[in-house]
């Protein structure tokens, strides 16, 4: 027990709630206390629900090992084709927010369908189907805004503050709860993590990893439609260049947050913990009246920092272990171990 | 081989069919809209357009080459041009040293994203990946803080000329270029044919190649594959800052924008050109005709009309097409080597047996 205790010391997740502690002291003192007050606050949480989603969708690919460059194209092209039914077609308001949910997680779907299809690396099907999106996305709205007013009950959702603080937030909270309870007892999540961690054993195991990944990609396109729906709840309209800024945020909050990008492990605390510590920055950045490409700058060097320092802490993990017996002399090349290595060199 | 292997191997190779498909398009729409022959409005762009995608091309390939990917084509191609175009504008450098101070600035960002890659040991998309975060914020950054809007707009003697001349403007005596052709795909063919080189005839592109396709094998037959990962990452960066000079040069200023669009086109040519995503294969010239496809049908839409929207949606589902043509060729490829192998082993056995 005492043993499990310094270990929680030392994970990820403390250091990042002490960082949030830290920054919201310093805040708070720079603007006089105003940072504590309940419109700020108020505000802060209501701008950190969608990025806690879409970093959670993100941590959904990474955990069998993939990426899902179209989070925010698959967000925004649902959040418009949502807005397009409910104004233009003149479908209700809550039909429209469940609608923006199910394109989110067809096109995960379709994702994971291209990559066991092609069996090619998920990231160029993203990156493919993120065009394709943002094109449709383009096509669809043009350069109108679909104002809220069409969908009253949704914005109802936006503007509800249970104790004090937004609704959207609840939701993004109550979802990253029954995530992190389905990572740990739900046996398809955990096959998920086995086909992440290892595929060869994972098929060995008898598990599908070709079902892993379409699960995978099908959850993380079903969380791009959630945060759809709250920018449906949240924002004033949908227009174009909802979902164009995703991409960073998306990534940042996980990796931030300690999931291992090569798959395996996820961490629904960590990347709650730094969408968190992400906000804080962009709120520093309005306070001291920056640039908002500090930001950018500011995450993307503490992801390359912890990238490069990850990489170095589990080298030194498992630098012991690495001492194995020296192998067998290997056995003519058979046709099988041929093609297991032509499956690693194009997996690498 | 005999000739009707050759003929075989002419007709199956995709090149071929490139060539083919980019002579039907330009005919048809040639003959649709008279306007796509006009050298000042159609062919010039299209031409300058194609002269930078494809360096951005080769910038990708050198990296797949490995079997690895480079995220960070537009932040490098960015650096690259904000490097020089600081160059020009506070240092009063003449166009050769500009250029070549963008590029040792790309080469470096590519150099460091190799060493954390080789000797990290870290996967090349996310070290790239953070590094295209990194500098996603720095570019911007730096530029408002070196000028006040945010772009350079420099009179160094010969980059406009560089960027925006034609053909047409060098006259010998009277007689003069024809019209239409930029200066610019010079640049480019020098850059393919150095590539070229390099992996043709350099025992430095050998090795790369070897590595690409089975990286153990290379380790085990005493090549520096570390090294050469490097080498291919800093050659990326190196060709990045190149076609970001290359926008810079022709739009006239350098602004942080330069590079946002690059990385579906870095992906586009090599793999329309027959690149092994898997490493261990590359086409130079494969990736000019790859790059030269899309951008001839990009222009060809615009003329007929179709948005920014169409085109993405078109060059994203090019881009899946070509990736399942390139997943059954290595299928294919696959097959043949398995072939191989059996073969070899029977010839073992029966040496055994005798």
């Amino acid at each position: 027990m005492k043993t499990r205790m310094g270990a929680m010391l030392r994970t990820q997740n403390t250091t990042l709630a002490v960082v949030i502690v830290i920054g919201t002291i310093i805040l708070t003192i720079q603007s006089d206390g105003r940072f504590l007050s309940p419109i700020s606050i108020q505000t802060f949480f209501q701008f950190l629900a969608i990025p806690i989603i879409i970093g959670l969708a993100q941590m959904a690919t990474l955990a069998v090992g993939q990426m899902n460059l179209a989070v925010g194209a698959i967000g925004g092209f649902a959040a418009c084709s949502a807005a397009i039914l409910i104004a233009d077609v003149g479908l209700p308001g809550w039909l429209g927010g469940i609608i923006a949910i199910v394109i989110g997680a067809v096109a995960g779907l379709l994702n994971g369908l291209i990559v066991v299809l092609t069996q090619i690396n998920g990231f160029v099907v993203t990156l493919a189907t993120m065009t394709i999106l943002a094109g449709a996305q383009y096509a669809i709205v043009g350069t109108r805004t679909i104002t809220a007013a069409s969908w009253p009950e949704l914005q109802a959702i936006g503007a509800a503050r249970p104790l004090g603080i937004p609704l959207i937030f609840w939701i993004a909270i109550a979802i990253a709860i029954l995530l992190a309870l389905g990572y740990r007892h739900m046996l398809v999540a955990r096959k998920m993590l086995a086909s992440g961690g290892n595929p060869l054993a994972a098929k060995l195991s008898g598990i599908s990893n070709n079902g892993s990944l379409v699960a995978a990609h099908t959850l993380s396109g079903l969380l791009c439609g959630i945060a759809a729906f709250l920018v449906l709840a949240s924002l004033p309209g949908a227009n174009k260049s909802i979902g164009g800024d995703w991409l960073l945020a998306s990534f940042a909050a996980p990796i931030i947050g300690g999931v291992s990008l090569v798959g395996g492990t996820v961490a629904v605390l960590g990347t709650v913990l730094a969408a968190t510590v992400i906000r804080l920055v962009d709120s520093a950045r309005a306070a001291f009246q920056l640039d908002p490409s500090w930001v950018n700058l500011v995450i993307g060097a503490v992801v390359l920092g912890t990238v490069a320092l990850d990489r170095v802490r589990t080298q030194r993990r498992t630098a012991p272990a690495r001492r194995r017996p020296p192998a067998p002399p290997a056995p003519a090349p058979t046709p099988a171990a041929l093609t297991r290595t032509i499956d690693e060199g194009a997996g690498a | 081989m005999s000739r009707s292997d050759r003929i075989g191997g002419i007709l199956s190779d995709n090149r071929t069919g490139l060539i083919a498909l980019i002579v039907v398009i330009v005919v048809l729409i040639g003959a649709l809209k008279p306007m796509f022959y006009s050298p000042q409005f159609v062919i010039n762009p299209m031409l300058t357009s194609i002269a930078i995608f494809t360096v951005v091309g080769l910038s990708q390939m050198v990296v797949l080459s490995v079997g690895q990917m480079n995220l960070a084509v537009g932040g490098m191609a960015a650096v690259g041009a904000m490097v020089a175009g600081i160059a020009f504008q506070d240092g009063d450098a003449p166009l050769l040293l500009g250029l070549a101070l963008g590029l040792v600035a790309g080469g470096a960002v590519g150099m460091l994203c190799g060493v954390i890659i080789a000797y990290g040991g870290v996967n090349s998309f996310v070290v790239t990946l953070a590094m295209s975060f990194a500098l996603l914020g720095l570019v911007p950054t730096i530029y408002a803080w070196v000028s006040p809007g945010s772009a350079i707009t420099v009179p160094t003697p010969g980059l406009s000329e560089l960027g925006r001349w034609q053909l047409s403007d060098l006259c010998i005596g009277d007689t003069c270029g024809p019209d239409g052709i930029p200066l610019l795909i010079f640049v480019t063919l020098i850059a393919m044919l150095v590539i070229w080189f390099l992996f043709a005839k350099l025992r430095v592109g050998r090795e790369t190649l070897l590595t690409g396709s089975n990286d153990r094998a290379a380790l085990l037959s005493a090549i520096p594959v570390p090294r050469r990962v490097v080498t291919v990452h800093t050659l990326s960066g190196l060709l990045a800052a190149l076609a970001g000079f290359m926008l810079g040069a022709s739009t006239g200023s350098f602004t942080p924008a330069i590079g946002q669009e690059f990385m579906l086109q870095s992906f586009l040519g090599p793999i329309l050109g027959g690149t092994l995503l898997a490493g261990g294969y590359v086409s130079v010239f494969g990736t000019f005709l790859g790059i030269t496809l899309t951008v001839i049908i990009r222009q060809g839409l615009l003329l007929f009309g179709v948005g920014i929207e169409g085109l993405n949606i078109l060059l994203g589902s090019i881009l899946l097409i070509a990736l399942s043509a390139d997943r059954i060729r290595h299928v294919v490829g696959q097959r043949a080597r398995l072939r191989a192998v059996r073969r070899a082993d029977t010839t073992i056995d029966e040496a055994v047996a005798a």
